[in-house]
């Protein structure tokens, strides 16, 4: 069994509405190769949250004439909706049950919530738990599963991880899970952002230095993983990744028998068109190694027999 | 399709009758990779050839609608799209003098899961534009 691979239109930020249609995007990820197209709500869907009768019926088209799943469906529950007040639990989960009615029709099997923030530590707002157990039932019956992202600075020996596992094992349900963002391994540091200081790189924003999670701890988690979201920064022409180590991740995730989807997400430079380039460039590194650690393996199955 | 910037130099132009300008108004595209409730945004500081134009004092034009500052945080089922604009209006007698100007913005924007101390997040950009009359 191999990987999924897929691609998240958040790759394409700034391109997306300037140099970017939604019928070019489909183009580019179909033809990198990938089987998969994930997409943000409030980014890609015109109208959001009602998009026109004309929108659905030309996202079907795109599906279809491309021949591409729709895998992972990005939404926020936005807790400080208003500078004077927080959004209620009743409010988020409102909002959870659109979005997840939303990508359900459009044909996705995940949803990524991305819940507002108390800390530094990325710990999500005590709603979330009454927000996402009220929909848990809905989850179920469009058999989508919600999974909140394990995020840099957020590592995986985390509290936040814990109350997710938690949660998973309280309500025992099967619509829950953990979405990986492989920005948790990255091991170099990152250029420096616009706007951002070496004063504000030393203190605040430390973790763009990389919070290097080893990649053995995915073990610890690996049973509550449903997605993946291949964040990478740079990939030169020989196939070097820059700032995440592929080379480990990779026969990781194979020795843990992870066969289900990584979906690119390009987070770098944003001149025009760039990142339809580093797209396929990391596609090609992680084929690469996967085919690798197959040869291998089978090589070494074929040597015991 | 829009300009690459935030700052759009279509859309740059000065407000009111010619001989009677009552300001300018500058077009701006969303900063942000995903679409974003009102309520979610604290103004727009624009700042031309030095000349400088806090939020508190400027309008947002969106979809037909205009909101003072104080009116944004309850535009919480108002969202701005990407690839969508917005025209920030600014009071200035005698509007600007046709020709490039240097025009710098900064979009103040709450990212929810973006940790407190951060908020809000200045969206920079400056680039040249120019007033056509």
């Amino acid at each position: 069994m191999t990987f999924r691979y897929g691609i998240s239109l958040y790759s394409y930020t700034d391109d997306f509405g300037t140099a970017m249609t939604l019928d070019d995007a489909f183009y580019h990820v179909a033809e990198a190769g990938a089987a998969g197209i994930e997409i943000l709500g409030e980014t890609h869907l015109a109208g959001y949250p009602e998009p026109p009768a004309a929108w659905f019926d030309r996202w079907f088209a795109l599906v279809d004439r491309f021949g591409l799943q729709p895998t992972n469906y990005g939404c926020w529950v936005d807790s400080c909706v208003q500078k004077r007040r927080v959004l209620t639990a009743e409010e988020a989960s409102a909002g959870l049950a659109r979005d997840l009615q939303l990508a359900h029709r459009l044909g996705f099997r995940f949803v990524r919530p991305k819940f507002g923030v108390i800390d530094d530590e990325l710990t999500p707002h005590p709603i979330w738990e009454a927000a996402v157990e009220r929909v848990l039932d809905l989850a179920a019956k469009l058999d989508v599963v919600i999974c909140p992202e394990i995020h840099a600075p957020t590592p995986i020996r985390h509290p936040v991880v814990e109350g997710y596992v938690d949660f998973i094992q309280r309500t025992g349900t099967r619509h829950f899970g953990l979405l990986i963002d492989t920005g948790i391994f990255q091991d170099r540091p990152l250029p420096y952002w616009p706007g951002e200081t070496p004063e504000m790189r030393e203190n605040a924003m430390g973790f763009l230095n990389g919070i290097k999670v080893p990649v053995e701890q995915l073990a610890e988690v690996i049973d509550h993983v449903v997605f993946i979201q291949a964040k990478f920064h740079h990939i030169d022409a020989q196939l070097h990744d820059h700032h995440i180590p592929w080379e480990r991740i990779v026969p990781m995730l194979k020795k843990l028998d992870y066969t289900g989807w990584l979906s690119s997400e390009y987070e770098g430079v944003r001149d025009p068109w760039l990142a339809i380039e580093q797209v396929r460039r990391q596609h090609a590194l992680i084929r690469n190694l996967e085919r690798a650690y197959d040869a291998q393996t089978s090589s070494g199955e074929q040597a015991h027999a | 399709m829009l300009e690459r910037s935030t700052i759009q130099s279509s859309g740059f132009s000065n407000l009111g009758p010619e001989g009677a300008r009552t300001g300018f108004r500058l077009r701006l595209r969303q900063p942000n990779y995903r679409g974003m409730r009102l309520s979610l945004i604290e103004g727009v500081d624009v700042v031309v050839d030095g000349e400088r134009f806090p939020a508190a004092d400027n309008r947002i034009l969106f979809q037909g609608r205009t909101f003072g500052r104080a009116d944004l945080d309850d535009a919480t089922e108002t969202r701005w799209p990407v690839g969508e604009t917005i025209d920030v209006l600014v009071d200035r007698p005698g509007g600007l003098v046709p020709g490039v100007h240097q025009v710098e913005t900064i979009v103040w924007m709450r990212h929810p899961y973006f940790p407190p101390q951060f908020q809000p997040v200045p969206m920079r950009d400056a680039r040249e534009a120019t007033i056509v009359l």
